[in-house]
């Protein structure tokens, strides 16, 4: 098969999987608390429900806005596996996160605004880790494409020891959980009611919702490229640390975007930037 | 006819257009003339570029083959003269010792017959470099003059204090045009350090227009600097001097510089640095923004920072693989590290436009220090998107600006209900600069695949320098979108300001706009056929291909770009912002931003972006660059000379 029906593929069964992640993570979240909780299914009702109702739309632009950042975040996994280079993907996946800050921006109201500040900050975070994994995957490889970097003899998480361990921590911003949740909580109550979507109802929270899923099967996808060498492996190891980010949400409690900033840089700086530098010096 | 007879005109066509404008006392008259004249100059570079054709390397003379005799020495007298004079005026004391200092460096030269004969016909230079250069200069150049025309009649009426002296402002205008077009494509290096100077005389006497003591401190700052880099420039004539070939550019660069070259390549480089306002020289160009925005848009995209980014291109066959181009490289890749960081924590609109030149010349410095096929290439697309979008976003602003009343980015809060058509074009450059794909995307993306080339430490620093900086990038552009975007209910007051925008600005920055989006779809034939070629050529290697992208990428990339610009399109008649109120707790809101309190209260909402309060310092972390690259540059420098 060509790259370019992965890509298909991906766009089509990417928001299937990471619906069901979410679901999983609702489940056991409420078996951590105590509960029974919703169905498994229970994301897709609620994406179903939200598309038929009202939305009330503060400023116009938002709509197209969130159009767009589900297709890019789609656009973003399907090139990801369609053949794209990998360093290249990292960009757009910067600027399908960017669509959601402006949609939120845009509403201009205090909720809303504040959270989409905090979701720049994320993005700020976030982005040099991207980068500088996907550019080591290549280095350790010498191959820019998911399907070559499969292909590859070289097992690179083995040699990119720094770079999984700080993925574990940039996927729990990326994955909005707590402690680092700062830009949309998940629970109406607290400090910043919903944050980004504070303003975003109906179908527009549904688009959100779809684009966050696309964005669970990426940070999957992401993981596969670590564990190159074996496919049941990456995902495997994607389970756990789900099942991680999820123990750290229920048993932490949120801290400030400056804590945010610092513990991504830090981590991308110090676990990231040393693997490489190894990797360089090493002549790799 | 041919190149060399159509080049000369060029030369002087301005220079005649410039001279007559200074004369003209009507506004009236004068507007003609600048119009007149711009169309012009816009025709004859075109008409240059034509007769340069496909050719990839052409050497030409002055029509006639007349030599240049003492003609280069009479005009470097004039200029220190001219600057020594207006210095001394101003009560500064620093600029005519540097003056003095490169005059006698010239003169010594001259006079003890060091100065090797030169073949009149290779005073000229054309490739695919400078045909790159011609076409920026030639074209953003005579618009950003037409667009002056209207943003001086509402500069001067928003200052009434200041004394009206357009005719100075229009006429160094293009002579500053002529001094970039002998610039880019001068062979012979003390030519191409006449036109050098010529340039930072220009962009002194722009800088300091308003004639306030800020302006003039600034322009000052900006004229030490440069005749700094003018120096350096002069001191590397004297050491080339003596070497065969050594003033002949092309001949120079043509492969790597043996040990006897480098210190001159060196010093070379320092004046590119400190004309690209490379750290620690970024402070000249920071200052520059205070003038009227045309100087701003002028400096930033097409002349002046593009020069000295240009000389670095041209090195970069010279320097590639030595100590010398690494240490080049690092000082341009920590520029755009350090004043991404800076620009992160600037509300002022035209500073984190600085910011961000700043930064993209550091990383045209970044590619040139290392000069790979690659990196040479990436330089000149960026150059090409940078110029482009930057000067719309230079224009645009400035048209906001003197209807607003502001800089201030916060101030800008729903700026696509207060003017839609104008934050369609602002849109069209930030979406030129950092969401195009061709703008920076596609140049950091093919700079980070080459930096994973460079072997060792180097290269890892390379590499993590690049994914911050590119990652502060988005912050900073993020910021300025979340305002333009912001829903506002506007008053009918408001509804009317932008029916006053000029129709030069309009026109100018309509066509800046639409060449944005051109060149963005265009990108295809325009590196195969012009960057590409070029960059082969220039480091004599194998062809390869440079824009490995494939159709989906590209047609995703060029939706991203026209997105924003269709989206604010799509505004112009829509009801902004009244669709619904937001959610306030419960409490009463409107758009206004009035919520109401206990007992009756009201409060108003101010909502402000991020700027890294208490985790980044601006002004400690500029001069933590400065000093950083300071080390750098006398790194550089002693490299060159001694250890070579």
């Amino acid at each position: 098969m060509t790259p370019g029906i992965y890509g298909v593929l991906f766009i089509v069964f990417a928001p299937l999987f990471g619906g069901l992640v979410a679901g999983l993570d609702r489940i056991i979240t409420a078996r951590m608390q105590s509960r029974v909780g919703p169905p498994l299914l229970q994301p897709f009702y609620d994406a179903g429900k939200l598309m038929q109702k009202d939305s009330r739309q503060i400023n116009p632009v938002q709509e197209p806005l969130l159009l767009a950042h589900v297709l890019m975040m789609a656009a973003t996994g399907g090139l990801l596996l369609g053949g794209t280079d990998i360093i290249f993907v990292t960009f757009m996946f910067a600027l399908a996160a960017l669509l959601l800050v402006l949609a939120a921006g845009s509403a201009n109201s205090p909720y809303s605004f504040i959270g989409a500040e905090r979701e720049l900050i994320v993005l700020l975070a976030s982005e040099p880790f991207f980068i500088l994994m996907m550019a080591a995957i290549c280095k350790v490889t010498s191959f820019s494409t998911f399907e070559t970097v499969l292909g590859s003899n070289q097992m690179v998480a083995l040699q990119l020891p720094g770079v999984a361990v700080a993925f574990l921590v940039v996927a729990t911003i990326k994955l909005r959980k707590s402690p680092f949740d700062i830009s949309m909580s998940h629970h109406p109550h607290q400090e910043l009611v919903r944050g980004l979507t504070t303003d975003l109802s109906g179908r527009l929270l549904a688009y959100v919702e779809i684009a966050h899923w696309y964005e669970a099967a990426l940070l999957a996808a992401f993981t596969v490229l670590l564990f190159n060498w074996n496919l049941a492996l990456g995902l495997a190891v994607f389970a756990i640390a789900y099942l991680f980010e999820i123990l750290v949400d229920n048993s932490s409690s949120r801290v400030r975007w400056q804590a945010v900033l610092y513990s991504a840089w830090g981590v991308t700086l110090v676990l990231c930037g040393g693997n490489v530098l190894a990797l360089f010096m090493l002549g790799r | 006819m041919n190149l060399a007879a159509i080049y000369a005109t060029l030369l002087v066509f301005p220079v005649l257009v410039g001279i007559v404008a200074f004369l003209i006392d009507g506004t009236s008259l004068r507007n003609h003339l600048v119009i007149g004249g711009s169309v012009v100059v816009g025709a004859l570079a075109i008409a240059t570029a034509l007769a340069f054709g496909g050719s990839s390397s052409v050497f030409f003379g002055l029509p006639g083959g007349i030599s240049l005799g003492e003609s280069l020495i009479v005009v470097e007298i004039g200029l220190t003269v001219f600057t020594i004079a207006i210095s001394l005026w101003n009560r500064r004391f620093l600029a005519p010792i540097l003056a003095i200092a490169q005059l006698a460096i010239s003169l010594y030269l001259e006079l003890s017959g060091r100065m090797p004969e030169v073949d009149p016909q290779e005073l000229f230079w054309f490739d695919g470099l400078s045909l790159v250069m011609l076409l920026i200069v030639g074209i953003i150049g005579p618009l950003i003059c037409i667009n002056a025309i209207g943003y001086m009649r509402a500069y001067h009426r928003a200052s009434p204090q200041l004394k009206g002296r357009r005719n100075v402002f229009f006429g160094l205008l293009f002579i500053f045009l002529a001094g970039m077009f002998g610039l880019v494509a001068s062979n012979y290096l003390p030519l191409m350090l006449v036109f050098w100077e010529v340039t930072t005389i220009c962009s002194f006497l722009l800088i300091g227009y308003s004639r306030t003591d800020e302006t003039i401190g600034y322009a000052f700052r900006a004229l030490n600097m440069n005749l700094f880099g003018g120096v350096a420039f002069s001191a590397a004539i004297a050491l080339l001097a003596g070497q065969p070939d050594g003033l002949d550019l092309a001949k120079l660069t043509s492969g790597p510089a043996g040990a006897a070259l480098l210190p001159a390549i060196a010093l070379l480089a320092l004046a590119g640095i400190v004309k690209s306002a490379q750290m620690p020289f970024s402070s000249w160009l920071l200052g520059a923004m205070y003038a009227p925005s045309p100087t701003s848009a002028l400096l930033h995209s097409s002349t002046m920072v593009k020069a000295g980014v240009f000389l670095l291109l041209r090195l970069s066959p010279a320097m590639a693989g030595s100590t010398v181009g690494y240490l080049v490289a690092f000082i341009g890749l920590l520029t755009f590290l350090f004043v991404s960081l800076v620009a992160g924590t600037e509300s002022n609109t035209k500073k984190v436009l600085a910011y961000s030149t700043i930064g993209s010349l550091g990383l045209i410095g970044g590619c040139a220090g290392i000069g790979t096929p690659e990196l040479v290439w990436a330089g000149v697309m960026i150059i090409i998107f940078h110029a482009l979008a930057k000067s719309l976003l230079f224009l645009a602003v400035g048209t906001i600006e003197n209807r607003l009343y502001t800089k201030n980015m916060e101030n800008f809060d729903g700026l696509l209900s207060l003017m839609p058509r104008v934050s369609t074009v602002v849109l069209v450059g930030i979406a030129g600069m950092f969401i195009a794909p061709f703008g920076l995307v596609i140049a950091k993306w093919t700079a980070i695949r080459a930096f994973l080339q460079v072997p060792g430490a180097p290269g890892a620093f390379m590499v993590l320098i690049l994914a911050f900086g590119s990652s502060l990038t988005i912050f900073y552009w993020g910021k300025l979108l979340i305002k333009i975007l912001a829903g506002r209910r506007e008053t009918d007051y408001e509804r009317s300001i932008e029916r006053r925008v000029s129709r030069y600005e309009w026109i100018t920055e309509g066509t800046l706009a639409v060449g944005v989006l051109a060149a963005t779809a265009l990108v295809g034939p325009l590196s195969d056929n012009v960057v590409g070629p070029w960059a082969l050529g220039a480091l004599s290697a194998t062809p390869r291909v440079f824009l490995a992208i494939d159709p989906a990428m590209l047609l995703l990339m060029l939706s991203a770009v026209f997105f924003l610009p269709a989206l604010a399109a799509w505004s112009w008649r829509h009801p902004q912002y009244d669709l619904a109120d937001f959610y306030a707790s419960g409490r009463s809101a409107t758009p206004g931003h009035v919520m109401g309190a206990a007992l009756g209260g009201i409060h108003r909402v101010t909502l402000r972006n991020y700027y890294l309060e208490g985790v980044l310092n601006g002004s400690f972390v500029f001069n933590a660059g400065t000093v950083a690259c300071g080390g750098l540059l006398a790194a550089m420098v002693v490299v060159g000379m001694v250890v070579r």
